[in-house]
């Protein structure tokens, strides 16, 4: 029983514009760590935000834990949203808040907006979010602001952030562009280790194939919105890569 | 040189006789706006004044100096407006500041709820608080809620709103939409993503305005008075009134002293939010 399933899914982002996805489908099992590759611009940012209706699908179906996601309504996609966790490629911190803050904002799904208000978060949350922070390791700067951190340690504060959910599936969109390769390494190992940990799925959009190889189990390679490639990281050749990147010319 | 030019000589005389044909056009118009000049003033200073009530120049100055002979038994009676002109000045920028949320709300293209119907009526808010004097606003209140210092918090308020909602509003379509998307991925509702994706952003912005506003206000609460609508304004009035110059020129520097240290206030927080 999948976690997820996508099944023909098609989107654009504006009404006049050209299609971006054109029709894809795959299934997310419950313990992988799921690459979507291929080139830039190839529509991997927008599927993985059609997921959690970030940018609405035009046509197909994505089902998560049994439900529909592309017909909830406004309350219900919140509902939705706060079960998916999402770490971005540039972070996207408030970086005028404390990093403690930006971790307890992982929470919002769950809090009221009275007491978000007055950011009076239950103290088991807080509780949590220091836990977190300890085991990415940034016991020392809970009460700096969030800009006061290097690229690494402000990917863990993300990390954290989306931890801090409870998710039920994590999208992970170019995690580590922003990084140089070792803190990638450290990046990736942690998200997988914590997934593990947690026994959550992974759905991750990533351009280093590399790394692809290296933490994902099942790989899908997109090329200008149709799927090129699907199966096992450790089954993909040299002739399949060369087949997705064959349009890159931009 | 002749020789060396290259552009024929039609040309060449076509390209002189422009010239000082524009040269000519130049210095009529320079002509009529000089002669524009002497006519307004002869009809404005030389005919519609009173020649004979200024005297000559030694009249002038004595008028002047009645001003220089203060008034000190006027300074008890001056704390209390001064007091009063200061809190006008700071409740009408209070309540500015609230009135300018749903206006700046409205009027920031990326938030507003209707990009039909509340944002051009956001802009028109704003644009309306402007254009109206802050005497005007305060006839207005007066007329409607009657004298004393509440119709001059209303009216300030009223004139505040344009140019705090408006700095807002632009700090708002400038933000940085990557901290809005993710409070949305959280499962943020629309509250939530204004309070910590945009709000923090915006800060230091709207704060430094509102205090430069509020600067701004302070004088404008000084002269609320010659409506009716209370403070140092109101005294200056009374002072004017009774012939009192001396008392006047007392009202004149309590309203320094209360804007200077507005403005020093204001420098200081300024710097520290910004």
């Amino acid at each position: 029983m999948p976690i997820l399933s996508v099944k023909d899914l098609k989107a654009r982002y504006s009404s006049k514009g050209p299609l971006i996805l054109k029709g894809i489908s795959f299934e997310v099992e419950e313990k992988d760590f799921f690459a979507i590759i291929g080139p830039s611009g190839a529509g991997k940012s927008t599927l993985i935000r059609c997921i959690n209706r970030l940018v609405e699908p035009e046509e197909g179906s994505i089902h998560f834990e049994g439900g529909e996601v592309t017909a909830l309504r406004p309350r219900d996609l919140r509902r939705l949203r706060r079960n998916i966790g999402m770490i971005f490629q540039e972070f996207n911190l408030v970086n005028r808040m404390s990093v403690m803050d930006n971790v307890l904002s992982g929470r919002l799904g769950y809090t009221g907006t009275f007491r978000s208000l007055f950011r009076w978060f239950p103290t088991s949350d807080v509780r949590r979010a220091i836990e977190l922070l300890d085991r990415v390791g940034l016991r020392d700067h809970i009460n700096k602001r969030a800009d006061e951190l290097s690229g690494g340690q402000r990917q863990r504060v993300g990390i954290a952030r989306a931890l801090m959910q409870e998710p039920k599936l994590l999208l992970l969109d170019e995690p580590t562009s922003a990084l140089d390769p070792k803190i990638s390494r450290e990046v990736m190992s942690l998200i997988r280790d914590m997934a593990r940990e947690l026994n959550v799925p992974i759905l991750c959009n990533i351009h280093d194939v590399q790394l692809a190889r290296e933490f994902c189990n099942k790989v899908i390679g997109l090329q200008d919105g149709y799927k090129k490639f699907e199966g096992q990281a450790v089954e993909m050749q040299q002739s399949d890569l060369e087949a997705i990147y064959a349009m890159e010319v931009l | 040189m002749t020789d060396s030019s290259t552009a024929n000589p039609a040309f060449l005389q076509e390209a002189i006789r422009k010239r000082r044909s524009n040269q000519l056009i130049k210095f009529l118009l320079a002509l009529a706006v000089f002669f524009l000049v002497l006519w307004s003033i002869d009809a404005t200073v030389i005919a519609d004044t009173d020649w004979e009530r200024i005297g000559g120049l030694g009249a002038i100055l004595k008028s002047l100096a009645r001003f220089a002979e203060l008034d000190f038994s006027l300074i008890p009676h001056l704390i209390q407006p001064t007091i009063e002109t200061f809190m006008m000045a700071c409740i009408g920028t209070l309540l500015g500041c609230l009135f300018s949320l749903p206006v700046a709300w409205f009027g920031a293209f990326n938030v507003t709820p209707n990009r039909v119907i509340f944002y051009p009526l956001g802009r028109m808010l704003m644009t309306l608080s402007r254009s109206v004097h802050e005497i005007v606003w305060a006839l207005i209140f007066v007329a409607a809620v009657g004298l004393g210092a509440l119709p001059g918090i209303l009216a300030i308020a009223m004139r505040s709103v344009g140019f705090i909602s408006k700095i807002t509003a632009e700090a708002i379509e400038n933000i940085d939409p990557k901290p809005v998307e993710a409070i949305r991925a959280v499962g943020g509702n629309q509250f939530q993503v204004m309070y910590y994706g945009i709000l923090p952003q915006i800060l230091p912005v709207v704060l430094g305005t509102i205090i430069f506003e509020w600067d701004i206000n302070i004088r404008r609460s000084a002269i609320m008075g010659l409506v009716g609508a209370g403070g140092l304004g109101l005294t200056f009035f009374r002072q004017m009134a009774m012939f009192n110059y001396g008392g006047v020129t007392m009202v004149i520097l309590a309203i320094l002293v209360l804007v200077i240290f507005g403005e020093i206030v204001s420098h200081y927080v300024r710097k520290a939010v910004t």
